[in-house]
């Protein structure tokens, strides 16, 4: 017997349950299609309820500034 | 060449739960990924090693931006793609108290073999901005 195909319409951004637990719809890294993953917080989203905020470019320069590259992200 | 990595901890890094958990707790509880981040996580919060930060790319060659931020490949004091797969991602916060701190944000491989793998810049990058690089 065939396993009927369920059809749903979903977008990048969206997110679905399945089975109690939640993802998100992202585009599929190769481009091809889109996927579900476990989402990703905004981090806006838990500094906001944290009362946290992100330090300014200048702020990092001055105290981080001195870090240095390697280039690779 | 290498860059140096800076040896010192400049500011407190800081794991919070909700990133831990959506970044370190979908790896199996005994996997090489997990593992590590939860070794790396106690080794820097006793402060038991020197921590060789670098800084993220402001405009990454992958379409990542991470500007203010700073990393740490994971086992910490490996050197090398191979020898530290993994890596650690924090931004430059200031908390409720006006305190300068390194909030970790994202965790993952920094070169998958997996084609269909996002690397752990791509997460922080998702974070950051709420989508995938282009």
């Amino acid at each position: 017997m065939a396993t009927a195909v369920k059809k749903l319409d979903l977008h990048v951004g969206e997110l679905v349950e399945i089975e109690g637990r939640r993802y998100e719809v992202v585009p599929a890294r190769d481009g091809d299609g889109l996927t579900i993953e476990p989402p990703i917080t905004p981090i806006s989203e838990l500094y906001a309820k944290r009362g946290m905020s992100p330090a300014s470019a200048e702020d990092f320069k001055g105290i981080l500034g001195g870090l240095p590259t390697d280039g690779e992200g | 060449m290498r860059p140096r990595a800076r040896k010192q901890p400049l500011v407190a890094a800081r794991f919070h739960g909700e990133e831990w958990s959506e970044e370190v707790g979908r790896f199996d509880r005994n996997s090489p990924a997990r593992v590590a981040a939860e070794r790396a996580r106690r080794e820097i919060e006793t402060g038991g090693v020197g921590l060789p930060w670098l800084a993220c790319e402001v405009a990454g060659s992958d379409g990542t931006s991470l500007p203010n931020c700073a990393k740490l490949y994971l086992p910490l004091g490996e050197k090398g793609a191979s020898a530290a797969p993994f890596g650690f991602v924090f931004q430059f916060v200031k908390d409720s108290d006006h305190v300068y701190t390194l909030n970790f944000i994202a965790f993952g491989e920094r070169h998958p073999r997996n084609p269909a793998t996002r690397t752990v810049y791509e997460r922080a990058h998702k974070r950051l901005h709420g989508r995938y690089p282009e």
